[in-house]
């Protein structure tokens, strides 16, 4: 098995008295897709979010590359290479596709402190944000304004960002969130290529996609870890059945 | 590579600085009209900065008349009172001095944003407003009067004498060109890229590893010092500064101007400053009310102009697009 990327050892959250995360631990392992699941309200978008450093843990350490990372910054964490995307689309609207990416890729590749410099100066700003454009398959949007491609387009744009900023892990939040069946097979198919080089964590509601997908899969619910396997026996898990597949009347 | 986005900028500002040149020559007996437009050119550098933060970078603030005001109380306090100085030398001071009052300022005032900021910055600016007034050192409501003007010589030539309206008047022309120049390149750079995507979205901004508060306060160091300038070309042409320059009712003008012109146009900054500025001026001398036509006519341009008067001269001109 390939090494550890990141690893979370007893995180918790607690907004107020609600444990939206109690004494979770997890390993996420290079070139893997680890998918999330589980019902709503299970923690999911909250682990994220401490993962990205957009929440502070209340206790507990997110260990990244051998490192402690858990008091880190939230803008830190990308820079060392944890990039995320959003539930909700977040994407410059009023800017092109290309500008987009060359904002995700600026950090990374510095300059952002020339105040002379024309911003379309740096080659090598231009180059990394079209090659994240190429591998979303956005090219020919390079030049569009975001507002003004579709929303399948735009969650690739989402998608496009994250690559830009060259990060190790890529977190996902619902990348299908919203999309059509074949919007969402573009995704999928993605994601596979992208796959071979970047550790990967899926949160997904979209159970077509996550088992087609998945190297390793990990069940929440209520903020508690409750199994991690691999997709066959997850599938074949009691447990997981009872807990959230099983049940006719359960609503996603 | 071009510092315009559009026609009707390059337009306007061919224009302006075209008829800016040449005026003078046919004022040259009207000393009054030569001081009005001088002033009202001031004031556009002034408004030009704060459409900068407000338009481009997104902080809001009421309290940016305090750095005009300090401008001009900068340079009255550290210049010896019976003794001619060099003009660039006190530039350099006053902006830098301005620009160390502005990164503590932006320290304290850019932990908030949206209406907090523009409460804090308010504050502020009346707490400066209030010590000003009451000091005894500092002339008090009176304020404090400039004896001397600096000359402006560089390397032993002196091309401007300060105490030639003309002069003064090309000094102040060449100020808003400089600052308008600026501001386009600091738009265009790759740090103007960070500005404009932590305006619009600061969140992701962050989730892309930008410190935005980093970038916040470079711009409201930039944009404060350059309204110290403001103020300090004010306080010479007066040869007086006092407390009003830091009220509130003039950070509240500027933002109006800078409404009017367009928020974050930057050259929208001089349409709304020459255009509030004539208004009242035209008003003033038709009736006594001109307050109340003033308060229609501003809403009425605020309701139907969309994006002020820029964006009208863009809709005029027909750029294909406003950004």
């Amino acid at each position: 098995m390939s090494n550890i990327v990141l690893e979370a050892e007893n995180l918790c959250k607690f907004w107020g008295g609600l444990k939206a995360l109690d004494e979770f631990s997890i390993k996420f392992y290079d070139k893997q897709i680890h998918s999330i699941v589980g019902p709503n309200g299970a923690g999911k978008s909250t682990l994220l979010n401490l993962l990205s450093g957009a929440y502070q843990a209340t206790h507990g350490v997110i260990i990244y590359n051998g490192k402690p990372i858990t008091s880190a910054k939230s803008y830190e964490f990308c820079r060392s290479g944890i990039g995320r995307s959003f539930q909700k689309t977040n994407i410059f609207h009023t800017q092109t596709c290309l500008e987009n990416c060359c904002i995700a890729a600026q950090q990374q590749i510095g300059g952002s402190f020339k105040f002379f410099q024309n911003r379309n100066q740096n080659k090598f700003i231009i180059k990394a944000a079209l090659s994240a454009l190429e591998k979303v398959g956005l090219t020919e949007r390079a030049k569009t304004k975001a507002s003004q491609i579709s929303y399948g387009e735009q969650r690739q744009l989402e998608i496009a960002m994250v690559l830009a900023t060259n990060p190790k892990v890529i977190l996902l939040d619902e990348p299908m969130a919203g999309m059509g069946h074949e919007e969402s097979q573009t995704i999928v198919k993605l994601l596979m290529t992208l796959k071979s080089q970047y550790c990967i964590v899926l949160v997904e509601h979209d159970m077509e996609a996550v088992f087609e997908l998945s190297d390793l899969m990990t069940v929440m619910v209520d903020g508690q870890h409750l199994i991690t396997d691999s997709v066959d026996n997850i599938r074949s898990n009691p447990l997981v059945q009872d807990a959230y597949l099983g049940n006719d009347d359960e609503v996603f | 590579m071009s510092i315009f986005t559009n026609k009707s900028e390059k337009l306007f500002i061919f224009f302006f600085f075209a008829i800016g040149l040449v005026i003078p020559l046919f004022l040259a007996d009207n000393v009054f009209y030569i001081n009005k437009i001088s002033s009202m050119i001031i004031i556009a550098i002034f408004v030009m900065s704060l459409d900068y933060l407000v338009g481009r970078s997104g902080l809001i603030t009421l309290g940016h008349a305090m750095f005009y005001g300090i401008g001009g109380y900068i340079f009255t306090i550290i210049a010896p009172e019976y003794e001619t100085v060099n003009f660039w030398i006190y530039t350099f001071y006053v902006m830098s001095i301005s620009a160390f009052v502005a990164l503590i300022v932006g320290f304290i005032v850019l932990r908030t944003s949206g209406i907090y900021m523009i409460m804090i910055t308010l504050a502020l600016s009346q707490m400066c407003f209030y010590y000003f007034a009451d000091s005894v050192d500092y002339g008090g409501f009176d304020g404090l009067f400039i004896y001397i003007k600096p000359e402006t010589s560089i390397f032993g030539f002196n091309f401007l004498d300060l105490n030639n309206e003309s002069h003064f008047y090309y000094l102040c022309l060449l100020s808003l060109f400089n600052c308008f120049v600026f501001f386009k390149v600091l738009m265009k750079s790759s740090f103007g890229r960070v500005i404009d995507a932590l305006k619009e979205n600061p969140e992701r901004a962050t989730a892309l590893g930008y410190n935005i508060f980093h970038f916040r306060l470079i711009a409201y160091v930039i944009a404060s010092s350059l309204a110290a300038y403001a103020g300090y070309l004010f306080a010479l042409q007066y040869g007086f500064v006092n407390p009003s320059m830091m009220s509130w009712e003039v950070s509240a003008t500027a933002l109006v101007m800078a409404l009017l012109g367009g928020l974050g146009s930057i050259y929208g900054a001089i349409l709304g400053a020459f255009a509030y500025e004539g208004l009242h001026y035209v008003l003033e001398h038709v009736t006594q009310y001109w307050m109340f036509f003033m308060g229609c006519l501003i809403i009425l341009m605020v309701l139907t102009l969309k994006n002020g008067l820029s964006g009208l001269l863009s809709n005029l001109v027909g750029d294909k697009e406003n950004e």
